[in-house]
């Protein structure tokens, strides 16, 4: 359970645009939007180190401190460069001590199934209702010892006391297959190698001397054509 | 190798390289991801050529997922040929990668054997790309 609320400065924010965006992210802070329970959107400036620290924990509690009072929040949607390790932007939708919530909350999965099976986790998260103070950080599915053919759906999977299944019950969440024979693997392969005309090194050096071969075939066309000309 | 089925338009023009990608930049079927950090025109040989060096070292266990499509025909003309006489013949069939892509994806086998799978993959690949994984990937 995330019990340890995380505590942010906001400033508010009068200046909109990505040339005010740019300005506030030059200065290590991070643009964000408050909204939720009816109430106006107020945009704000969040300290950029702490923010990022706060948002590594899944679905955080935030407490935002703006001027002078303190709003419960929680990341509603981070926006994030596709490359650099930057938060462009961050909404938060305020929620209230008690109420709840519908949030996804990611699926870990422990133990070794059984020999010669693949374990495939087909959804990673659990949209799930939880009180907004005792949002569960992760669920836990064991495979132990599962053969090949087993599955496991959103309603096998044990939740704490206080927290619903949103998703579809029947939805699948972690399948075990049968492991692919080598005699199998290996005919797929040859098949593709074929196929995409992938040689081995010991062809792939006699394709180079071959290139080589028409290469110099080339030059002397051309020679040939200069002459003519 | 990935081909499509059908095309409205034979010769198109040449896809655009700007920009970074606008999704698919996450791990999202996966435990471990391939992101392409430059833009890069990649062939339907090379994702072929890097879905079976990985399979090939992961031998039995764990599961690709190829999450860029080959939709875009190049053309070229032939060699020793004058300029005009309209546009060359389809010769590759690319997937237009903008920086930022998670190309490939993996599941079912260790970090270690994913991480050296995708070093593996990536020599086969004509960008600069990096290895990600799930957690602490949202760094």
């Amino acid at each position: 359970m995330a019990d340890n609320e995380l505590r942010l400065v906001a400033e508010t924010r009068s200046q909109f645009g990505k040339g005010a965006a740019r300005r506030i992210r030059r200065d290590h802070k991070i643009p964000a939007v408050l909204y939720g329970h009816g109430s106006e959107p107020v945009h704000l400036t969040l300290p950029g180190h702490e923010t990022m620290l706060a948002l590594k924990q899944v679905n955080a509690l935030l407490t935002i401190e703006l001027d002078g009072k303190d709003q419960l929040a929680l990341a509603k949607d981070v926006q994030r460069d596709p490359i650099k390790p930057i938060i462009e932007h961050v909404d938060l939708v305020v929620v209230r001590r008690g109420e709840k919530v519908t949030v996804d909350v990611p699926v870990h999965v422990e133990g070794e199934a059984a020999p010669e099976t693949v374990v495939t986790v087909e959804n990673a998260s659990l949209q799930v209702e939880a009180e907004a103070t005792h949002i569960p950080e992760s669920f836990t599915v064991s495979v132990e010892g599962l053969e090949a053919g087993s599955q496991i759906l959103a309603k096998q999977v044990e939740l704490p006391s206080g927290t619903t299944l949103v998703a579809d019950e029947e939805l699948l969440v972690v399948n075990v297959t049968a492991q692919v024979t080598q005699e199998a693997l290996d005919a797929e392969l040859e098949e593709a190698e074929a196929e995409a005309g992938i040689e081995h090194d010991e062809s792939e050096a006699e394709a180079a001397e071959g290139e080589s071969d028409a290469e110099g075939e080339g030059e002397s066309t051309e020679d040939a054509a200069s002459d003519e000309s | 190798m990935l081909i499509p089925r059908r095309v409205k338009h034979r010769k198109q023009h040449h896809p655009k390289r700007g920009g970074a990608a606008k999704g698919g930049t996450t791990v999202a079927f996966g435990d471990y991801g391939l992101q392409a950090l430059e833009p890069a025109y990649v062939t339907n040989r090379q994702i072929e050529s890097a879905r079976i060096a990985m399979t090939r070292y992961m031998k039995r266990g764990g599961k690709v997922w190829i999450n860029i499509y080959p939709d875009r025909p190049l053309t070229k003309k032939p060699a020793e040929t004058r300029m005009g006489s309209g546009k060359g013949s389809p010769e590759w069939w690319v997937a237009n990668v903008k920086p930022g892509r998670m190309m490939f994806e993996l599941s079912g086998v260790s970090e270690d054997v994913a991480r050296e799978a995708m070093r593996l993959a990536m020599h086969k690949l004509p960008m600069k790309c990096r290895f990600v994984a799930r957690e602490g990937g949202d760094f």
